[in-house]
């Protein structure tokens, strides 16, 4: 179904085209339409990652000790509401994991509210770009817990009891892996279900109904990117204090 | 005062909504297309089931955080906090199964 693609995609497959074929080629994969290489979430999802790294740019030399600015102050209470999450859900020493609590959670909200705007388009609304962070999140908490425990992080697989590790180790995989899909498809068709639901009451009635549910998808992108990180705040806890 | 503004609005949006009864009835399933037509009717009933159990799980989340704020008022920001988590919990189970209507639907 070819709808019509937000301009700043069309841009990029205008101008960026070549690129964009060049790096799939090397790598092999085969795309449907050659005409247009990059994908709409690509695109969004770099805007984001560079008004990111803008935002941050602009943050970093207004940094001071005795005369804090107003995006100074913004970003401290960012920093502690991640530091009291993570303090909640009780991790031995959690301060070393708040940089990627943080980091997900600014990066998620920023992607989610970028669809409010006109024109543009939620890359959370990808399957693709949820599974990936998804995949980020189950990877660091194993880290983490290998990390942290050493091998014998695999024991938390064997359940309490010895002889019921055969059991215990399908059920524990399986819902370890049961996460990150939890994860995907929650952040993903909450986007996708915000987008559809606006789309569809725009359709009956354009004038004043579609901003109540653009409103709600405001507060649903808030608390899409909060429940992601407390997920990972809690699987983070649960693979690093165990038996610590 | 208030209420007349409020019908007012009202009427209004209900005229505006007029137009959608002149579209001419399209995307109908043909009439031996009984997949289809079953497939449908799964996505419907199975929504439906997801939307309705899913509204009496979140029902039953508020009853018990509304009665633990009229018990204990100093605990008001914590279990606010607590509630927002477990509905956005729920509902993202409900949302499961759209992510199913979404896939399948239109093959």
């Amino acid at each position: 179904m070819p709808e019509q693609e937000p301009w700043l995609t069309a841009l990029f497959n205008e101008h960026l085209g070549g690129v964009a074929k060049s790096v799939l080629d090397a790598v092999g994969y085969k795309l449907e339409d050659p005409t247009h290489p990059w994908a709409t979430w690509m695109v969004m999802e770099l805007l984001v990652v560079a008004f990111i790294v803008v935002l941050f740019a602009v943050l970093r030399p207004r940094l001071s000790v005795d005369k804090p600015g107003g995006l100074q102050h913004v970003f401290e209470s960012f920093y502690s509401f991640f530091q009291v999450s993570t303090e909640e859900a009780g991790i031995h020493h959690g301060e070393r994991f708040v940089p990627y609590f943080g980091a997900v959670f600014i990066f998620i909200l920023f992607m989610n509210l970028l669809g409010i705007i006109p024109t543009f388009e939620s890359p959370t609304m990808s399957a693709s770009v949820t599974l990936g962070l998804a995949i980020c999140t189950f990877l660091f908490y194993n880290a983490a817990g290998v990390k942290a425990n050493g091998p014998a992080y695999l024991k938390q697989f064997l359940g309490p009891v010895l002889f019921l590790a055969p059991l215990m180790i399908i059920i524990e995989i399986i819902s370890h892996l049961a996460r990150p899909l939890s994860l995907t498809i929650r952040l993903y068709a909450n986007m996708m279900a915000g987008d559809q639901v606006t789309g569809a009451f725009e359709k009956v009635v354009p004038l004043l109904v579609p901003v109540v549910f653009m409103g709600l998808h405001v507060f649903v992108a808030f608390l899409q990117a909060y429940i992601f990180m407390l997920l990972s705040i809690v699987y983070v806890s649960g693979a690093v204090s165990h038996e610590h | 005062m208030a209420k007349k503004v409020l019908f007012l609005a009202f009427a209004m949006m209900i005229l505006l909504a007029m137009p959608t009864f002149a579209q001419a009835p399209g995307g109908a399933a043909p009439a031996s297309d009984i997949g289809g037509g079953l497939k449908t009717l799964g996505f419907a009933l199975g929504m439906g089931i997801a939307s309705g159990l899913c509204a009496l799980g979140q029902g039953k989340a508020t009853a018990g955080a509304t009665e633990a704020m009229a018990r204990n008022p100093g605990n008001t920001a914590a279990i606010r906090t607590a509630l927002i988590i477990g509905l956005a919990l729920i509902e993202s189970l409900a949302l499961y199964m759209f992510v199913v209507v979404l896939t399948k639907s239109g093959a």
